[in-house]
């Protein structure tokens, strides 16, 4: 789906953007199992590994590593929200593509299993740098659907 | 007419089993044309993982990552034996089987310790009757391998790897060439080299050269803002290309399950019809020599009464 617009897009149109595609985005969200979401948005929010991120049509072309965190995309007042589990993204010729394992509707995150999930991974007695890595990992990761859960 | 009848008996038994292999050869049909869709649709993700190693290695020259580690000469190996759950699938399973056995018997003549993994029903009968030592098993692999699954185990083996506990992941599947061509291999994962981060997709892009043939070569370098930088961006995706590409074997796995099991199935209808054929030939022949039989006693009476 998302090479096939790629093409139609010339290499660095950083300037062109304007005429061409008018001031929209196509956002593409890629999972391992297929393209979840493929739609044209005016704006859209990342969740970098530090912080959030908006991107507007003309973004310069950009590389990033996701955290744990919401993704929100918006079209014309609606806003739709997703919770997105790590990964990367990459932007180019206003198309934002991201890759990531999970993303979930955040109105289909359950703030319960969230929560033991954050106990759970809090009570871990790590041994050893890896599992200290995976336990930190864990807890970002729960806290984080937890907020969005919280955010609706 | 105790012959003709007992001919009619096994055309009608033949005639059921034909109808049960048609059925199963167009249900294996339908599941293959879903398993393939994911497959097409889990494709993409490859593609752009791809991409951007592509992208990244023209900035980031070294990436190190323990997960690339070669350790030489490698003292403990994980197998992993993708088989079906279910049988009737002509030689799907025992090709995997074989591939992998040689791949044990090698590692074994090297004197490496090995720990067999073995994911289907029947992978799992095999080592009970050949009393091979399984080191766990996973039945719920079935047609349609989710992500989260698969995940579970690649971050085991990540776990073990690192760990030490294992030197290498070897993965035994059926490789999905093209719809008419499948082929049973072993495919070592772990460890990655650079290299293979970058060719996730290899054997689906030989499938289709057309579509994603021109993605990689021909553009123009993007000048990529990096957050946080290359190297690191790199290394991050290191796992994730190891999940992705254990995924993939699974989701070329239950694809080719499908295929074999449906050419499998439509072998046994041929089957069923050619000896249909052959037994009502049969019949008739018993027939006609069961009427004549009857005539000649009817004529025979006849002539004795004159």
């Amino acid at each position: 789906m998302s090479t096939a617009v790629d093409t139609d897009f010339t290499p660095a149109t950083t300037k062109g953007d304007g005429k061409k595609s008018g001031h929209r985005i196509q956002c593409v969200v890629v999972t391992p199992e297929r393209t979840l979401f493929d739609e044209v948005v005016e704006f859209v929010a990342l969740p970098l590994f530090d912080g959030e991120l908006g991107i507007l049509p003309g973004r310069s072309p950009m590389i990033g590593r996701l955290g744990f965190g919401e993704l929100r995309t918006t079209t014309q007042g609606t806003t739709r929200r997703y919770f997105v589990d790590g990964g990367f993204a990459q932007v180019r010729d206003n198309v934002v593509t991201i890759l990531t394992n999970r993303a979930i509707p955040v109105a289909a995150l359950d703030l319960a299993a969230a929560s033991t999930e954050l106990e759970a991974a809090r009570a871990r007695k790590p041994a050893g740098r890896i599992e200290l890595d995976e336990k930190t990992r864990a807890v970002e990761r729960a806290s984080a659907m937890i907020r969005a859960a919280r955010k609706i | 007419m105790a012959k003709a009848r007992a001919i009619v008996k096994r055309r009608k038994s033949v005639q059921n089993i034909r109808k049960i292999t048609r059925t199963m050869e167009l249900i294996a049909t339908a599941r293959f044309k879903k398993a393939l869709d994911r497959a097409t649709a889990a494709e993409a993700y490859t593609r752009k993982i791809a991409e951007l190693v592509a992208d990244l290695s023209a900035t980031a020259q070294e990436v190190t990552h323990p997960l690339l580690e070669v350790r030489e000469p490698a003292k403990k190996s994980l197998l992993l034996m993708l088989t079906s759950n279910r049988g009737l699938a002509g030689g799907y399973n025992g090709n995997v089987i074989r591939v992998a056995t040689r791949t044990l018997q090698d590692y074994a003549t090297d004197g490496q310790t090995i720990r067999l993994e073995v994911s289907g029903k029947r992978g799992l009968a095999y080592c009970r009757f050949r009393g091979l030592p399984t080191d766990a098993g996973y039945l719920q692999f079935e047609d349609r391998p989710q992500f989260d699954e698969v995940e579970i185990l690649a971050n085991n083996y990540i776990r073990m790897f690192l760990n030490g506990e294992i030197d290498r992941v070897d993965v035994a599947y059926t490789r999905f060439i093209s719809a008419a061509r499948q082929e049973a291999v072993v495919q070592t994962l772990l460890p990655m080299s650079a290299a293979q981060a970058s060719q996730a997709t290899e054997s689906v892009r030989q499938a289709r050269p057309a579509s994603s043939a021109e993605s990689k070569g021909g553009k123009d370098r993007v000048p990529y803002e990096f957050v946080p930088d290359a190297e690191s961006i790199l290394e991050e995706i290191v796992p994730v290309s190891f999940k992705v590409r254990l995924f993939k074997c699974f989701l070329d796995a239950a694809v080719s399950e499908q295929i074999s099991r449906m050419v499998a199935m439509r072998g046994a209808t041929e089957n069923a019809d050619d000896m249909i054929k052959s037994l009502t030939m049969l019949y008739n022949r018993a027939r006609q020599a069961q009427i004549t039989r009857e005539l000649a006693e009817i004529i025979g009476g006849a002539a004795a009464l004159e």
